[in-house]
C-alpha cells in the first residue's frame, strides 16, 4: 500500500519552517530527501514520520549516530527485547538471528552496554532494531556521517541487499548528493522549508530544474568542481 | 572488580590513617595543658604538682608526638577505645548508649527527608516551570536555608507550646522523637528535593530520548527504564555529603531538644577535656563516613558500568 | 619543511603510532586518511608537540615544530570558540598571546578571501552558521602567517556544498600565503581533490604514501584498495569514465 501524506507543514516560534508538503512514496521504493544544512529536509522527515504513525503505518526511524539511539546504561539485549515489546511482539530468537545475519552482527555479547560494542557494529544494531516487524519506512538520518566509511559502505550494502526482497521503503534523508545518487531512485530536493524537485535519480543528476538541485548537482563530485 | 576494591579499601585506609594523624596533632596542640585539665576534671580542685605530672606520665603525654602517637593510636587498633580519662570509665560502652540515641534519629531524619522528597521532586519534575515546580524549589530554597535550631524553635513553639500535641524536650517515648526527626529531615529533604529534581530534568534531555519515544516505547517505560536509572546517579553521588548532614544536624537537634546521644557526649567530653571521649567520636565518624562512601563507590559502578570500565 | 622521521609514540603500554616518517614543504598539502583509531590526532598532537614521542623526532626547517608557530584548524568550529567572548577576539587570541600587533589590511584581506563579512566578526560562536564558524576558525589559524597549518576533519560539520566550497577557499588562501597543510580527514574525495600527497595511516603506521591522483587511480595496497572503494561506494569519488 502507498504511503501517502498531504499538507505536512511545521512552524517554529510563529515562523514557517515547513510549507505545506505532499510527499508519496511506494512500497519497497528507495527515496532520497536531500538539502543543504538548514534546508527543512530533517524537518520533514520527522513530520512525515509524525503523520504516517498517525494513519497506523510502521515506520522505523535511525538516527545518525548510535549515540542518538542507544542507552548507554542498558545492555543490548534489553533495547532488543525493548524495541520487541514496543510493536507488541512476543521475544523470537529465530527474527533476532535472521535479522543479525543480514546485517552481519557478529560477535558482539548482547549482554553488553552500547560502549562495549564498537560504533559499526551499534549502528547496525540500531538498524535492525529498527527492521523488527518489518516496517512499511524506514528513514536513515545522515546513516554514514557518523561512521567510517569503510563501515558506512559495507552496511549500507548489507541493507541494500536485505531491502531489495521486502516490501519496506526507504527514506533516505543526507545533506551528500553523492551519497543519495549511489542509493535511491528518486529524489526530493529541499530549500528554504520547500519541497522545490521530485523527480527520479537520473533525471535530477542530467537535468537539475531548480537552482538548490543544480547546487548540490554541481558539487556532488570532488573531482569535477565548477570552477 | 577485585583490583577495583582494592584500591577503593586502600583509599579508605589512606584516609582513617590522615584522620588519626590529624586528631592526635590537634589535640596534642591545643591550647592549655591536657594534664592540668584532667586533674582539675578528676578532683574538682587546685592540686599539688606532682599529682599533675603523674597524670602526665600516665597518659603518656610527657614522651614528645611521635612517642605519644604511638601510644595513642595502639589500643586503637584492637579496638581498645581506653578509658576515661576523668572517670576512668571505659569509653566504648558510653559511647554505644549514646549512639544507641543518635543513630535511630538520625535514620528516621533520613526517612522523613526520602518520603518528603521523592514525591516531592518527581510532581515538581512533572512540569519543570509550573507551580508546583516552583512551589518546590521555592520551599527547597527556604529549606536549605532555614538552620536546624531555628526550625527546631518554630516547630516546638508551633507543636509542643501552641497546640500541645507533642512533647519537646527529652527523650522519654516514642513521641519525643517526632519533633526531632522532623527538624532533621525537612532539612534533608531541602537538599534531597533539589538535587532529585535537577537529576531528573537532566536525565529526560539525554540525547538518545527521542529515538526511544520514535520506537514506540511507552512513555511509563522510558520513565522507568531510561530515566530514573540516570537520574538516580548524582543522587547516589550526593549521599555521602547527605551523611555529614545528617550527623551535624543530629548533634545539633539533640542539644536543641535537650536529647541524649552523641551531641551531649561530645558537648560534655570537650568541656572536660576528656581526650579519649573526643577522639572516639571522631574515629566513630571518620569510620562511618569511610565505609558509606565505599559503598557509595560501589553502588555508583554498579549504576553507571562506564565508571569502572575507564579504570580498567 | 616539515619532517616527521621514525617518531613512535606510545600511550600507556599500547603504541598508538609506530614508526611514522613524512615530509611536507612549504604550499604542498598532505592529508592523512584512515579509520577512527588509527592514530590521526595522536599524530597531529605529536607535530604540535602535545603527545612526547617516545621515540624518533619532528622538526621544522630543523628546528622544534613549536618554535615555528603551528596552526591547528578544528574540526567542531562552534566549540571551538569561547562562546561568551566575540568572534573577533577569538581571533585576535594568537595575536595577543605573542604580544603582536594586528595588521587591519591582513585581517581584511583573509576575511575577504574567506568570504567573511565585516560585521561577522562582532558576534558570538552561536550566532552565525556552522560553515561561517569554520571560515573564521580557518582566520583565526591564519592570522598570525604560519608557515605551517594543521586540519583536524577541518570539512566534517559541513554539508556538502559548503564542505567543498570551504576546500576551495582554503587552497586559494593557500596559495596566496605560502603555507604547508596537513589535513587529517576520512573523506578520500576531498584529500583526491586538493591534496598532493595521500598517506594512509592504519593501526598507528602509514600503510602507503602516494601522489593523490595516483592513489585513487590505483592504490599500492590491499587496504588503501578497500577505503578507495568505501568512497566510491558512498559516493564520495565517481569513477571518470
Amino acid at each position: 500500500m502507498t504511503l501517502q501524506v498531504t499538507g505536512l507543514s511545521a512552524t517554529r516560534s510563529g515562523r514557517p519552517i515547513l510549507h505545506p508538503t505532499n510527499v508519496k512514496i511506494e512500497p519497497g521504493e528507495r527515496v532520497g530527501l536531500v538539502g543543504s544544512s538548514g534546508s527543512g529536509k530533517s524537518t520533514l522527515g520527522h513530520a512525515l514520520i509524525d503523520a504516517l504513525r498517525t494513519q497506523g503505518r510502521h515506520v522505523a526511524h535511525v538516527p545518525q549516530s548510535p549515540d542518538e539511539a542507544l542507552d548507554p546504561l542498558r545492555s543490548m539485549a534489553f533495547h532488543w527485547r525493548e524495541a520487541e515489546s514496543a510493536r507488541d511482539l512476543p521475544a523470537d530468537t529465530a527474527r533476532r538471528r535472521d535479522l543479525f545475519a543480514a546485517l552481519r552482527i557478529e560477535g558482539g555479547d548482547l549482554r553488553k552496554r552500547p560502549w562495549g560494542w564498537s560504533r559499526g557494529m551499534q549502528q547496525r544494531f540500531v538498524i535492525a532494531m529498527a527492521l523488527i516487524g518489518t516496517p512499511d519506512l524506514l528513514v536513515m538520518d545522515e546513516p554514514t556521517s557518523a561512521l567510517d566509511p569503510v563501515v558506512a559502505a559495507g552496511t549500507m550494502d548489507l541493507l541494500d541487499t536485505y531491502l531489495a526482497t521486502r516490501q519496506t521503503a526507504l527514506l533516505l534523508i543526507t545533506h551528500d548528493l553523492g551519497l543519495a545518487a549511489k542509493r535511491v531512485q528518486r529524489l526530493l530536493v529541499m530549500e528554504g522549508g520547500r519541497l522545490v524537485e521530485d523527480a527520479a535519480t537520473m533525471q535530477v543528476l542530467s537535468a537539475p530544474q531548480t537552482p538548490a538541485a543544480r547546487a548540490l548537482c554541481a558539487h556532488r563530485n570532488w573531482l569535477e568542481l565548477p570552477c | 572488580m577485585i583490583r577495583v576494591v582494592r584500591g577503593l579499601l586502600l583509599r579508605a585506609a589512606v584516609v582513617l590513617t590522615g584522620t588519626a594523624v590529624a586528631t592526635f596533632a590537634l589535640l596534642w596542640h591545643a591550647p592549655g595543658d591536657p594534664a592540668l585539665a584532667i586533674a582539675i576534671a578528676r578532683y574538682d580542685a587546685v592540686v599539688p604538682a606532682e599529682v599533675i605530672d603523674q597524670i602526665r606520665a600516665e597518659a603518656g603525654l610527657d614522651a614528645g608526638f611521635w612517642p605519644a602517637f604511638k601510644a595513642w593510636i595502639m589500643p586503637l587498633l584492637t579496638g581498645d577505645f581506653g578509658q576515661s580519662s576523668v572517670t576512668g570509665r571505659p569509653v566504648w560502652p558510653e559511647v554505644t548508649t549514646a549512639l544507641s540515641y543518635t543513630a535511630p534519629l538520625a535514620l528516621m531524619g533520613l526517612l522523613v527527608g526520602i518520603l518528603i522528597s521523592v514525591p516531592l521532586a518527581v510532581l515538581a519534575a512533572q512540569r519543570p516551570g509550573g507551580w508546583l515546580d516552583r512551589c518546590a524549589v521555592a520551599l527547597a530554597s527556604i529549606g536549605a536555608a532555614i538552620p536546624a535550631y531555628w526550625l527546631g524553635l518554630l516547630l516546638v513553639l508551633l507543636f509542643a507550646v501552641q497546640l500541645g500535641w507533642l512533647p519537646a524536650m527529652g527523650a522519654r517515648t516514642p513521641a519525643h522523637s517526632i519533633l526531632p526527626a522532623l527538624t532533621l529531615g525537612l532539612g534533608v529533604a531541602a537538599s534531597l528535593t533539589r538535587i532529585l529534581r535537577s537529576g531528573l530534568l537532566e536525565a529526560r534531555e539525554q540525547p538518545f530520548l527521542p529515538a526511544f519515544r520514535r520506537r514506540g516505547v511507552s512513555h511509563r517505560a522510558i520513565e522507568r527504564d531510561h530515566v530514573a536509572p540516570h537520574a538516580a546517579i548524582p543522587v547516589v553521588t550526593i549521599f555521602g555529603l547527605e551523611l555529614a548532614f545528617l550527623l551535624e544536624g543530629a548533634v545539633m537537634v539533640e542539644v536543641i531538644f535537650a536529647r541524649p546521644g552523641l551531641g551531649s557526649f561530645l558537648i560534655n567530653a570537650i568541656e572536660a577535656r576528656d581526650f579519649p571521649k573526643v577522639q572516639a567520636v571522631v574515629i566513630l565518624t571518620a569510620l562511618l563516613f569511610v565505609t558509606v562512601n565505599l559503598l557509595i563507590d560501589l553502588i555508583y559502578r554498579a549504576l553507571d558500568p562506564r565508571i569502572g570500565a575507564q579504570d580498567a | 619543511m616539515l619532517t616527521v622521521e621514525h617518531v613512535s609514540v606510545e600511550r600507556g603500554k599500547t603504541l598508538v603510532l609506530e614508526d611514522i616518517s613524512l615530509s611536507l614543504a612549504p604550499n604542498r598539502t598532505l592529508t592523512v586518511v584512515g579509520e577512527s583509531g588509527a592514530g590521526k590526532s595522536t599524530l597531529i598532537a605529536a607535530i604540535l608537540g602535545l603527545a612526547p614521542c617516545t621515540s624518533g623526532q619532528i622538526l621544522w626547517a630543523g628546528a622544534p615544530v613549536r618554535r615555528c608557530g603551528p596552526a591547528l584548524v578544528m574540526q567542531e568550529p562552534r566549540s571551538a570558540f569561547n562562546p561568551v567572548l566575540s568572534l573577533r577576539r577569538s581571533v585576535m587570541e594568537p595575536l595577543t598571546a605573542r604580544r603582536a600587533r594586528l595588521d587591519d589590511n591582513r585581517l581584511k584581506t583573509l576575511c575577504d578571501g574567506l568570504e567573511i563579512p565585516p560585521d561577522l566578526l562582532e558576534r558570538r560562536p552561536a550566532q552565525v552558521s556552522i560553515g561561517q564558524a569554520q571560515r573564521v576558525g580557518i582566520l583565526r589559524a591564519l592570522i598570525g602567517a604560519p608557515p605551517l597549518v594543521l586540519f583536524d576533519e577541518p570539512l566534517s560539520a559541513l554539508d556538502a556544498v559548503t564542505q567543498k566550497h570551504t576546500a576551495r577557499l582554503i587552497a586559494d588562501l593557500q596559495r596566496q600565503e605560502g603555507f604547508a597543510a596537513l589535513i587529517v580527514t576520512h573523506d578520500l574525495g576531498y584529500a583526491a581533490a586538493f591534496a598532493d600527497d595521500i598517506a594512509v595511516l592504519r593501526a598507528g603506521r602509514i600503510e602507503e604514501q602516494t601522489a593523490s591522483r595516483a592513489f585513487i587511480d590505483a592504490p599500492q595496497t590491499d587496504y588503501g584498495r578497500i577505503l578507495r572503494d568505501a568512497a566510491f561506494s558512498l559516493g564520495a569519488l565517481e569513477r571518470v569514465a
